[in-house]
């Protein structure tokens, strides 16, 4: 028989090290803080930030809410930023991939706009619409609308020609070769789209917090370099942090599930 | 480690190599099964097989690529234990380092065993000009069409002076007027500077028109040794041949019986 | 008509192109034509915004941007000049990237060479990876202060992630039958390493290099933003204490084309640096 089953071991000590590494971090961390070779001022133990995280998913002080709702604050950001940005980045790329008079007219404007990093609008979006929501779903809709723009077309443009060319011999019009070819194609980069726009949407919601913001995430972070409690700074991190791997893990799910069959 | 029962003209013996590949998927693929040839001094030897036959992973276990799981590969009386400078290898898809010149390309054997720049220069241009490309010397991979990466590839091995030539599958990538135009360029690279040379291919035309002798694994996996052909026709060849046509006919009925 | 274009070796490639009848539609077509529609139409509805005070006043008209941005080449803000300025910030992304790369360059092409030192290193750094740079701002200043030193380290954080995932795809994608190449010619595991995963790695960091650009930019901006006295965020934030929005927009509009210009130095460097095609990792 050609075939047959066989098992192939991974080294023990290759499955150890993940672990090891993973303890001797906090370990060194925690260490660090309890004998005193970094000042408390300047850094919290994994425990002290642990013992905040508990308490303050009950208590709003002092920074002015519990820890969900800065979470939560940040996530409705966030998101409607982020959807917003899908809904006119995605079919602008795609139009813009395809059609000329599209892409005359949107790309000077959206080449003038990319360099600038969104967190530079801050300013003028205070001066705009003050410190309140809809400044900073501004600044993500700007920082989310790149990624989708650029991936959308370039995924028309990267469609195999000879398809095109195929079409036209049948007698297809501009707009069906638009929609039954160059969509489906550019499909595989708008899905990478997605992730790649939650990141920045995200690292920029941060920004904008860190700036100007009375609620969320961003905003504990600096209450809590403003009160010096560096442990306050340091959940905040973990928080951001987390919160943004979990939204990703959510968006993934969503691709696979809703769209398993247009997906190739 | 000299290995007894090994006639001294004699440059490779394969005693019953066997190979058993383990894959990921835990799956053992067995692809090669007692296999057993010699290959003497300058003897410009084809390995013939369709496509899933195992001799590419003759080619590598010779090389010292791959171990035999059982078996072994002499060459020169001693047994392979790994890659080395003294076999040459020419690979199928050219693998040329795109970030060097073809000098640099073919320079880099001797480079690596410590030549001297003004030597190691000499001995590349020497191949190059014999490979039939001459002028190109600064040019990268990118710039040269498939043909002539492969005689970068050819220049590449011989630079080295292994004892040894072993070619797999060289001419796969190149469409068949370049390749009958590369079988011609082999055979008169072989003739000015001969060595021993093992050839891997599945093109039977290619095999008759370049071997001195034709060893043909059978089509299925495991491979296994079917035939050996001795191809007796004066150099240089020609496809139309007489004797050319009937010993490929013969040829190509053994095959078709194994698939 | 058709011309030549760049032989390759014996082959001559041609490009055809087609004469078509010159009418209305192929003018209003014309990508030109349209990038300078839109361009117009762009100035003259931010020029009506600014002047009809939509924002109140927040938006300035183009010509009070240029004028101010005039104003700005020639005063100095702060004790600097504009250059003063603009180096100070660029100087800052030099400073925290070279740092980043040094460590992780190395770091990554270990990783993807050695099994274990992947399995130490990893578990860490994913740990790390989520974590916005512009989150670690906060605890920077409490560690060094306001000065340049945290500003640098927002920087250093922020390209250490993209350029270790560089290094280390760049080496991970590396066709394996090169090392063959390599072991056939007679070198051994250092020889490997030397002629194969450094030049390998080589475009790939160059494409890391891009966007740790644009997160370098990011990340300085908050910096500055949040607190300096030098710098292109600073131009920004003096734009907003002193209530003059067109320094805020010229501040914007300088930070990019600062940007473009660095990519575009990062771009030739690359094409000079790298002479070969960069999509194929071997021939």
């Amino acid at each position: 028989m050609a075939y047959e089953q066989v098992s192939v071991k991974t080294p023990l000590g290759l499955r150890v090290l993940p672990f090891a590494s993973l303890l001797l971090f906090l370990g060194t961390w925690q260490a660090v803080i309890d004998f005193g070779v970094v000042p408390n001022t300047m850094l919290a133990s994994p425990t002290q930030v642990f013992k905040l995280f508990l308490v303050k998913l009950t208590d709003p002080n002092p920074d002015g809410a519990v820890l969900i709702r800065h979470a939560w604050t940040s996530v409705q950001e966030a998101f409607t930023g982020y959807i917003l940005a899908l809904l006119v980045g995605i079919p602008l790329g795609l139009l813009m991939g395809w059609f000329v008079v599209v892409e005359g007219l949107a790309r000077p404007i959206f080449e003038l706009i990319r360099p600038i990093p969104p967190i530079a609008w801050i300013p003028l979006t205070i001066f705009w619409f003050g410190i309140g929501i809809t400044g900073k779903v501004f600044i993500i809709w700007v920082a989310g609308i790149v990624p989708c723009v650029i991936n959308s077309f370039v995924g028309v443009r990267m469609t195999n020609p000879t398809l095109i060319q195929m079409a036209r011999t049948y007698g297809a019009s501009d707009w069906q070769i638009f929609r039954q070819i160059c969509i489906p194609s550019a499909l595989p980069m708008v899905f990478g789209a997605l992730q790649i726009a939650l990141a920045y949407c995200w690292t920029n919601l941060v920004g904008a917090e860190l700036l100007a913001a009375d609620n969320g995430l961003g905003y504990l972070i600096t209450m809590g370099r403003r009160l010096a409690l560096p442990d306050m700074v340091v959940l905040g991190m973990i928080m951001v942090g987390l919160t943004g791997v979990v939204i990703g893990v959510i968006i993934d799910y969503v691709e696979k599930r809703l769209l398993a069959g247009i997906r190739r | 480690m000299n290995v007894v029962g090994v006639e001294h003209q004699d440059k490779i013996v394969c005693q019953n190599i066997s190979k058993v590949f383990i894959q990921k998927g835990n799956q053992r693929v067995h692809v090669l099964e007692d296999i057993n040839l010699s290959v003497k001094e300058n003897e410009f030897v084809v390995i013939l097989g369709p496509g899933q036959s195992g001799k590419s992973t003759l080619l590598r276990i010779i090389a010292g690529l791959e171990t035999p799981t059982s078996g072994k590969a002499i060459l020169d009386g001693v047994e392979v234990a790994g890659p080395g400078p003294d076999r040459g290898l020419v690979f199928q898809s050219y693998m040329l380092f795109p970030w060097k010149t073809v000098m640099g390309n073919v320079e880099l054997g001797p480079k690596l065993r410590g030549i001297r720049k003004k030597e190691r220069r000499e001995i590349a241009s020497h191949y190059i000009n014999l490979v039939g490309l001459d002028g190109f010397e600064n040019h990268y991979p990118h710039q040269l069409s498939g043909g002539m990466k492969q005689r970068v590839g050819i220049a590449r091995a011989y630079a080295n002076n292994p004892e040894l030539m072993l070619l797999d599958e060289p001419f796969g990538q190149l469409d068949a007027q370049t390749r009958y135009f590369m079988e011609k360029e082999t055979a008169r690279i072989w003739e000015a500077e001969k060595r021993t040379v093992l050839f891997v291919t599945n093109n039977i035309d290619e095999a008759i028109y370049l071997g001195a002798r034709i060893i043909s694994l059978q089509g299925k996996l495991p491979g296994r040794m079917h035939r050996v052909y001795e191809v007796d026709l004066p150099r240089p060849r020609e496809h139309t041949d007489m004797k050319f046509l009937e010993l490929r006919h013969e040829i190509t009925e053994a095959s078709e019986l194994t698939l | 008509m058709a011309k030549p274009i760049r032989s390759i070796a014996n082959e001559v490639q041609m490009q055809v192109k087609e004469k078509r009848p010159f009418t209305i539609l192929t003018v209003l077509k014309n990508r030109w034509f349209l990038y300078t529609v839109s361009i117009t139409a762009f100035f003259l509805l931010w020029d009506t915004v600014a002047y009809r005070r939509v924002f109140g006043g927040g938006l300035a008209r183009p010509q009070e941007v240029i004028t101010q941005l005039g104003k700005m080449m020639v005063d100095t803000m702060a004790g600097k000049s504009l250059m003063g300025h603009v180096w100070a910030s660029t100087h800052r992304i030099l400073i925290g990237f070279s740092l980043a790369s040094i460590v992780a360059v190395p770091l990554g092409l270990m990783m993807a060479l050695n099994r274990y030192v992947n399995a130490f290193v990893r578990p860490v750094f994913d740990l790390l990876k989520p974590m916005p740079p512009i989150a670690w701002i906060s605890i920077a200043i409490l560690w060094f202060g306001i000065g340049e030193e945290s500003k640098v380290f927002i920087i250093v954080v922020g390209t250490f992630v993209p350029c270790l995932l560089n290094a280390f795809n760049g080496v991970r994608l590396i066709e394996p039958q090169l090392y063959d190449v390599v072991r056939m010619l007679g070198g051994n595991r250092r020889d490997e390493i030397i002629q194969v995963c450094f030049p390998a790695a080589f475009p790939a960091i160059f494409a890391g290099l891009q966007i740790s650009l644009s997160i370098a930019w990011t990340c300085v901006l908050a910096a500055e933003l949040v607190s300096s006295r030098s710098g292109l965020g600073f131009i920004i934030i003096q734009g907003m204490t002193l209530s003059k929005p067109a320094q805020i927009i010229g501040g914007m509009l300088l930070i990019a084309v600062a940007a473009w210009g660095m990519s575009l130095l990062v771009s030739g460097l690359e094409k000079f640096l790298c002479p070969w095609k960069r999509e194929v990792m071997s021939q």
